[in-house]
C-alpha cells in the first residue's frame, strides 16, 4: 500500500469512526434526556473529515519502513496515540466541539472508543489478508 | 513436438503437462526446468566458483554492495547484483525488500505486523520482513486479491 492510498483510507475510516461516535452520542441524548433534534454548525461535517486527514496524516508514524524492534512500535503507538489525541483535542476546540469539561471528557471517551474501534478493523484487514497469502503459500510450499 | 503455451493470471495456476511417447533424457531436462530445478547460480566458495540450482536458494541478501546467497545451512557470496538475479530466478522469487529476494517456495508462513509489513518465516526457521511496497508484488504472484 502506497503512503497516498494509506492516507486515503485511514482518513475514510476515522470519519467514518468519528461519525459513528457522534451518532452514539446523539443516540444517548435522546434517550437519556430526550432530545429530538441536533443542531450543528456548518462547518462541523467538513472539521470530521480535516481531523481525519490529520489523523492519518500522524499515522504515517506507524508505517515508516525503517527497522523497527518490538519496543520501537510499541513505542511508536504510544506517541501516536498521543499525537492523534492532540489533534483531536485541538480541532475539537477550535471548531467548538466542546465547551466545558464534562463535554470535553465526553469527547476523551469518545476518542478511546473511536482509536480502538479503527485499530481493530486495521489488525482484522492485515490479519485477513495474511490468512489469504498463507492459504496460497500453502499450494506451492516446498517440503520441509 | 507441438508446443502450446496458455497465460493465466496467478503463479499459483500455473502447470504443465508434457505428452511424449518415452520419458527421454531430453523430456527430463524439460521437466527439470519447469519445476525450477534446472536453473543454478555461481556462487564463490573460498577461491572455488560453486552451482547452486535456485530451488535450494532460501533467500538472497545485498550487504554493503556484495550479494549474499542463503540456502538451508550455508551463506555464499555471488558476484551477480541483487536486480540481476531478480531477472534470472524469476516469477517464484519475490524482491521483498530494497536488500533482499526471497523464494517464496521456502517460506513456511506470513504474519501481519502492526505497521502493514509481513514477517514470513521460512522453512528453515529464519524470519525476514517483507516490506510494505512489496506485498502487493507476492500478493500478485499469488494470485491473492
Amino acid at each position: 500500500m502506497n503512503k497516498a492510498k494509506i492516507i486515503f483510507n485511514q482518513t475514510l475510516m476515522i470519519s467514518t469512526a468519528i461519525l459513528f461516535g457522534m451518532g452514539i452520542r446523539t443516540a444517548v441524548l435522546y434517550l437519556a434526556a430526550g432530545q429530538y433534534m441536533i443542531n450543528w454548525q456548518w462547518y462541523i461535517p467538513l472539521s470530521i473529515v480535516m481531523v481525519g486527514f490529520f489523523c492519518a496524516l500522524a499515522s504515517l508514524i506507524l508505517y515508516d519502513d525503517s527497522d523497527a524492534g518490538r519496543i520501537s512500535q510499541r513505542l511508536r503507538i504510544c506517541i501516536h496515540f498521543l499525537l492523534v489525541f492532540g489533534i483531536v483535542s485541538l480541532f475539537g476546540y477550535l471548531f467548538d466541539w466542546y465547551s466545558d469539561l464534562p463535554q470535553y471528557l465526553l469527547i476523551v471517551i469518545m476518542y478511546i472508543v473511536i482509536y480502538a474501534f479503527v485499530w481493530i478493523s486495521t489488525i482484522w484487514i492485515l490479519k485477513a489478508d495474511a490468512d489469504k497469502i498463507n492459504d496460497a503459500i500453502k499450494e506451492i510450499r516446498d517440503e520441509e | 513436438m507441438k508446443v502450446t503455451i496458455n497465460k493465466t493470471d496467478s503463479y499459483e495456476k500455473e502447470s504443465a503437462v508434457i505428452t511424449a511417447v518415452a520419458v527421454t533424457e531430453d523430456i527430463r531436462n524439460a521437466a527439470d526446468i519447469l519445476r525450477g530445478n534446472g536453473a543454478s547460480i555461481p556462487v564463490i566458495s573460498g577461491s572455488d566458483t560453486l552451482m547452486i540450482g535456485t530451488s535450494s536458494i532460501y533467500y538472497i541478501e545485498s550487504v554493503d554492495k556484495r550479494t549474499y546467497v542463503y540456502t538451508k545451512g550455508e551463506c555464499h557470496e555471488t558476484r551477480y547484483r541483487l536486480y540481476e538475479l531478480e531477472e534470472i530466478l524469476g516469477t517464484g522469487f519475490l524482491r521483498c525488500s530494497k536488500a533482499m529476494i526471497v523464494n517464496i517456495k521456502k517460506i513456511r508462513s506470513v504474519r501481519a505486523e502492526l505497521n502493514a509489513r509481513l514477517s514470513a518465516e521460512l522453512l528453515n526457521g529464519e524470519r525476514l520482513i517483507i516490506s510494505r511496497g512489496y506485498v502487493k508484488d507476492l500478493k500478485k504472484k499469488l494470485g491473492v486479491n
